[in-house]
Parts: structure tokens; C-alpha cells; sequence
């Protein structure tokens, strides 16, 4: 159909993602490690590992939600603007729009810190605008192009390991959730 | 069956007619005895998470901070020497929850757990399934507690409920209590750094931060009053209604525990309370502790103001909540119990109570508990601690009392005066729970004396405190030397309990 012709493949899709997956775990990961020391204070290895199936999943669904953008914008905009080189350019879009999140995140170091200038309309329109912008400088440059592409394919390995794990996981937490 | 003969008959009533007027006679000497079961009485419980007794007016504290609490004092019998056996509230309400010492229940981290082995051991299972056993505590840690006992719960009240902004997502998801509430509340969501996953974490610290600023804060000048790290936030009538209504539609046998947040760290007086004490007052100077955190005397003050304040706030709530329970007649067939899970300290440079400090202010604690029917103070000045609370509550409801506990029924509540029995305090924040302790501070209350031990903080070894809490109320002057045979006793039996309680732990 050829509404779905506008869409990525899958070939081009699977290292976008990838790179999703990789920030986005790495992240609560991290996070993790710095958690885990008090944990293992007092929570035995199963508690530990029923915690990580809950984040796994979390990141999963983060995950998805994160790869949906490039894909949408692939549908959305003219194929020569982003689908043609849907790779490096989504891999760019992944790591700017991701970049951003973490800049924002780390706005909120105490409890009571509320970046409230970056969150303005304006603000965020103009961090976006500023992606949208890197993101077609470096899709202008072949020799990013190529680099952005290498790393979203190598990246690709880590999802035979995320990914079961994340499924695994949700095949643990959901009967929990439902069933209790 | 062999038949009664007449003389078995006389002896029979005999000693019943005996048993009958010793039982009459044995209450003249406490107010209040077991039930029986066809009048059980319902059970309140409230527990103001970090309201030092040294703190309150209506323990001799200068500032008139707890009029309210004096009032309900006046029905109620007063434990004058009362501790938390931890200084924080996950030892503190674990210890208090189960009549466990730390040291036994392991719940001695931050958002730490009981051992899993002896979740069974909890006030809700001990006065039984005939009462209706309800539980909310603002304060998340012991939600932790509540998910454990879950079995032992007929209800739980969420954390968030009676708040003006609540954004937990585990008990959200309450078929798995313990594990969401430790992956979304205590982890993802814990605003103790920043957001740790990048979409969702991050979406809801923007839209709660959104939601607070867009909240009515009028009536706070501090802010509204809310959690540390956790994204409740709340206004003192809101809950106090929220009690109130509550324990109105509460069945008939019911135990009900209520942990409110107040008057615990952040300190969001009301407008009405805000700088009501910008005295000039402050007790009397005391040397900087080199294990305190070094706030100047001025900072000091500030702080105990606004706790001094943030106390009368919540005082004015509980007046309403009395003046409830007294048009309802709910006194004539409860049991009220008023206390806390540890203290605050404003000395030595420290403030707070996260702190391996054990002087008086941190784990010196209310406790006040009137008997159905009581209309007159009765005081109690020897030592209690927590842990005696879970076995009292047994013994008032005609259950057997636990062969495991680890406190003494309260003195007028089945128990007797021990002016002479040691009771510990411990403080093991950064010890794992599942090994040996060898970083902690423990204070030992033994008639007059207390002793402070420190051990893993110093390269010099073990150190010891002793106080004469007779004539140095205030803890000024250490009279601790290994020739003084008070410090020494004092100190060969806590280290001989310190080797007891360590000997099914590893290093």
C-alpha cells in the first residue's frame, strides 16, 4: 500500500533504534549503578533483579516511544528531506533529541530546581529548532552521514540482548501487575 | 468424668470469688486491662514522623508549641521517658511496627526493609484479624513496612491521599506494592538527583514541578508543606480532614494507624504559626560534635524556629482532630496513642536526625496513650522505649503477648515501673542490614545514666559518652572514664549485648 511505501524499512529502522536503546538504558543503567550499593544493603539478588525487570520494561516502552519520532517525521516529511537517509539522519535526530533530554534532566540536580526558562514555549521551540537544523547540516556532510551510520549499525548487536531481556522482563512483570 | 463433690464445689468458688476481687483490685494500679471480647475497644494510632519530646510544651519545652497535645494529655497517660529504638524513621517505625529492636528487624538503612523472616511479627497480626486493621502513612518508608504486612492489612490508604499534589506511580500499581513503589517511587521518580530514566522520569518532573507551581500555596510562607524526595505535597486541614473522616466511618474494632509526614523536615509552618516564635530564644549553647554537621548557632536557630512553628501548626490540626474524637465519644471506647518515630536535633552543629548523634532531642519521643473512658493525666517517668508499644497493644487486646518481643508492657498498661531496665537506641545507617554491626552509634538508658558508644567512625577505636541524666538534663558534661564503675558496668553490657546480637552475622 502505498501509504506504508512513505514508512522506513525495517533495515533502516533496526539502528535507529538501536541507538534509542543504547542511550536510553545506558542511562537508567548508570543510575542504577549508583543506586545498587545501598541496595544491596538490604535487598537480596531476586528482589534486585525484579526491580531491573520493572526498568527494563520502563526503558522498553521509552524506547519505542523515542524510535516513533524519526519514524513519524520519515512518514510526515518528503523522502528526500529524511527518509532517504533515514539511518544517519535519524541516528542524529535520536542522539540530538536524547542529548537535550539529558541536558534538561540534569537541570533538576535538587528537588526543588524547576529550569522554568527551559521548559517556555519559545525555549523548547528553539531547542528544537536547533536539532532540526544540526540534524540536516550533518546529513549534508557525507562523512558524518557515514559515521552516524557505522555507529547506529554497530549498535545493532545490542539489541539480541535488550531486547529478549525487555521481553522476558515484560513476560515477568505483567502477570504481577495483573495478577499480583 | 469425675463428678464435683461438694467440697471440690466450696473450693471452686472459693478461689474464684478470690480470682474475681484480686482482678478488681489489680486495675486500681493500672488504668487500663485487657478486653474481652465482646467490648473490644478500637485502637488509634498517630505518629508525627520526627516530633522531638524536647520539643514540646507539654513536656516542659519553654515555647508554647503543643497546647493541644497538653489538652489530649489531660485524658491520657504520659510517658515522660519515652525513645525510639532508632533515630530515623526506618529503624524507628520498623522498631515500632514490629517491638523489635534494629538490631533484631534489620530495617536500619535508608528505605531499608524487615527481614524478610520475621514480616509475620507486626502489631496489625498481633491484635488479629478481629479487628478491622487499617494503615496510611504519608511518609513512604513505612508504606515499604505496610507492603510487607500486607497480609496482616485490611486497608491501606495511600500515601498521596488528602494531598493537594501526588505523583507516586507505585501504589498506582498496588498488585506488586513493594516492587513498583521500589522502582517508581524510591528509584525513577526519587527526586533526590536528577530524573533516571530520560522520557518518563523526565516528563514527570516537569509536570509535577508544573502542578506545584500551579497549586494555591496561600497559607504557607514557606511553601506548602510536603515530602523529602518524594512527590507529595499536601496542606495540614486537608489531611487532618482526611483523618477525621476517616476514622468516622472507622467499624467497631477497628486498629488504625496514621503516620503523618509533619512536623518532619521540610518545616512549612502555617501563616498563622510563621515566625510566631522569633523570640530571640535559644536553649542553652552546646559544644560542636565533630561528627555534626557544623551549622552555625544562627543557622541553628532558624531552623529550630520554624520546626518550633511547623510543631503549633500541626498542634492546631490535632486540637480539631481532639475536639472530633471528644463529640463523637470516641474516647469512651478507644485506645489513643500518640508518640513518634524519633526526634530532631538543633545542637552540636547538627540539625535533623539522620545523624549518628544520639543525645535527647533526636531519639526522645512522645508518648501518650488514653484508655477508653480515662478522664485524668497519669505520668510515667521511667524509662520506655518503642519496642514496648507492639507488646502493650497485644496485651490490651486480650491476645497473648508475643514470646519473642523485645520490650516490656508499658508501665499502667499491664506493665510495671523497671527504673532499672537498659534500653538501646541505634543509629547503623551505612552498615549493611545483612552483616555484622561494626558502623554505628547505640545510646544505652540505664535508670539515670546514659551511655553514647560510636564505633566505625574513628580510627582511635570505640568511643563512649556517659550523661547523668538526673543533674545534666541537657547532656553538657561527660563523665565517661573506664575507672567509673557506673561507665564501666554500663559499657560491659552493652558491648556483651553488642556481641550477642552480632553473632549470626558474618563481617
Amino acid at each position: 500500500m502505498a501509504i506504508f511505501n512513505r514508512l522506513p524499512n525495517l533495515k533502516q529502522i533496526a539502528p535507529v533504534y538501536a541507538v534509542c536503546v543504547i542511550v536510553i538504558y545506558s542511562w537508567t543503567t548508570l543510575w542504577l549503578f549508583w543506586k545498587l550499593p545501598s541496595w544491596l544493603f538490604y535487598m537480596n539478588a531476586g528482589e534486585i533483579a525484579l526491580v531491573y525487570a520493572y526498568l527494563l520494561v520502563t526503558n522498553f516502552l521509552e524506547s519505542l516511544l523515542a524510535v516513533c519520532i524519526p519514524i513519524a517525521l520519515g512518514f510526515i516529511l518528503p523522502p528526500k528531506w529524511f527518509r532517504d537517509s533515514f539511518v544517519s539522519r535519524g541516528t542524529s535526530l535520536v542522539l540530538l533529541g536524547l542529548g537535550y533530554f539529558m541536558f534538561l534532566a540534569y537541570q533538576f540536580q535538587a528537588k526543588e530546581d524547576y529550569p522554568s526558562v527551559l521548559l517556555k514555549l519559545w525555549s523548547v521551540a528553539l531547542a528544537l529548532g536547533l536539532i532540526a537544523f544540526l540534524v540536516f547540516i550533518i546529513g549534508k556532510v557525507p562523512s558524518l552521514n557515514k559515521v552516524l551510520e557505522f555507529i547506529a549499525e554497530q549498535a545493532t548487536i545490542l539489541l539480541y540482548i535488550y531486547i529478549p531481556l525487555s521481553l522476558v522482563s515484560l513476560l515477568i512483570v505483567l502477570p504481577r501487575l495483573l495478577l499480583g | 468424668m469425675k463428678k464435683l463433690s461438694r467440697r471440690d464445689f466450696l473450693k471452686l468458688t472459693s478461689v474464684l470469688s478470690g480470682a474475681f476481687a484480686l482482678s478488681r483490685l489489680a486495675p486500681g494500679l493500672s488504668f487500663s486491662r485487657p478486653v474481652q471480647s465482646s467490648s473490644r475497644p478500637n485502637i488509634l494510632i498517630f505518629v508525627f514522623d520526627a516530633m522531638s519530646a524536647k520539643n514540646l510544651s507539654v513536656y516542659g519545652y519553654k515555647r508554647n508549641t503543643s497546647p493541644n497535645l497538653a489538652r489530649f494529655a489531660e485524658r491520657a497517660t504520659v510517658y515522660n521517658a519515652h525513645y525510639s529504638a532508632g533515630s530515623f524513621t526506618v529503624p524507628g517505625t520498623a522498631s515500632l511496627l514490629t517491638g523489635l529492636y534494629p538490631w533484631t528487624h534489620r530495617a536500619i538503612n535508608e528505605s531499608g526493609l524487615i527481614a524478610r523472616n520475621l514480616t509475620d511479627r507486626n502489631i496489625f497480626r498481633l491484635v488479629g484479624s478481629q479487628f478491622e486493621r487499617l494503615a496510611f502513612s504519608q511518609n513512604l518508608w513505612p508504606n515499604y513496612f505496610f507492603a510487607q504486612f500486607q497480609g496482616d492489612i485490611d486497608k491501606l490508604i495511600p500515601a498521596g491521599s488528602f494531598s493537594q499534589v501526588d505523583y507516586l506511580a507505585g501504589e498506582k500499581l498496588n498488585r506488586d506494592l513493594l516492587t513498583t513503589q521500589r522502582t517508581f517511587d524510591d528509584f525513577l521518580f526519587k527526586r533526590d538527583t536528577p530524573p533516571k530514566s530520560l522520557i518518563f522520569s523526565l516528563f514527570e518532573r516537569i509536570f509535577l514541578r508544573r502542578a506545584v507551581v500551579q497549586t494555591n500555596q496561600s497559607g504557607y510562607p514557606n511553601g506548602l508543606p510536603q515530602l523529602n524526595d518524594y512527590p507529595i505535597y499536601f496542606r495540614l486541614p486537608a489531611v487532618f480532614d482526611g483523618l477525621i473522616s476517616t476514622i468516622d466511618g472507622l467499624k467497631p474494632a477497628s486498629l488504625a494507624y496514621f503516620h503523618l509526614f509533619p512536623p518532619h523536615d521540610p518545616y512549612n509552618p502555617t501563616k498563622q504559626f510563621y515566625l510566631k516564635f522569633d523570640d530571640g530564644w535559644s536553649p542553652v549553647e552546646k559544644p560542636i560534635h565533630p561528627m555534626g554537621d557544623h551549622w552555625s548557632p544562627k543557622a541553628l536557630y532558624r531552623f529550630r524556629r520554624a520546626y518550633d512553628e511547623y510543631i503549633a501548626s500541626l498542634d492546631n490540626e490535632f486540637g480539631r482532630l481532639l475536639d472530633f474524637l471528644e463529640s463523637k465519644g470516641i474516647f469512651e471506647n478507644s485506645y489513643v496513642v500518640v508518640t513518634s518515630d524519633h526526634g530532631e536535633l538543633f545542637e552540636r552543629g547538627e540539625r535533623g536526625h539522620v545523624s549518628p548523634l544520639l543525645y535527647e532531642a533526636g531519639i526522645r519521643v512522645p508518648l501518650m496513650i488514653s484508655s477508653p473512658g480515662q478522664k485524668s493525666r497519669q505520668d510515667v517517668y521511667s524509662p520506655t522505649i518503642s519496642v514496648d508499644v507492639a507488646p502493650t497493644l497485644a496485651h490490651l487486646t486480650g491476645n497473648p503477648i508475643p514470646d519473642w518481643r523485645e520490650g516490656e508492657l508499658l508501665p499502667l498498661m499491664g506493665g510495671k515501673e523497671l527504673p532499672d531496665r537498659s534500653i538501646f537506641t541505634l543509629y547503623a545507617l551505612k552498615n549493611p542490614a545483612i552483616s555484622k554491626l561494626s558502623r554505628l552509634s547505640i545510646a544505652m538508658r540505664k535508670g539515670n545514666y546514659k551511655l553514647i558508644f560510636y564505633r566505625g567512625y574513628s580510627h582511635d577505636g570505640d568511643q563512649f559518652e556517659l550523661y547523668d541524666l538526673q543533674n545534666d538534663a541537657e547532656e553538657l558534661k561527660d563523665l565517661y572514664s573506664d575507672d567509673l564503675p557506673v561507665a564501666k558496668a554500663m559499657r560491659d553490657e552493652l558491648l556483651a549485648k553488642l556481641e550477642a546480637v552480632n553473632a549470626p552475622y558474618k563481617s
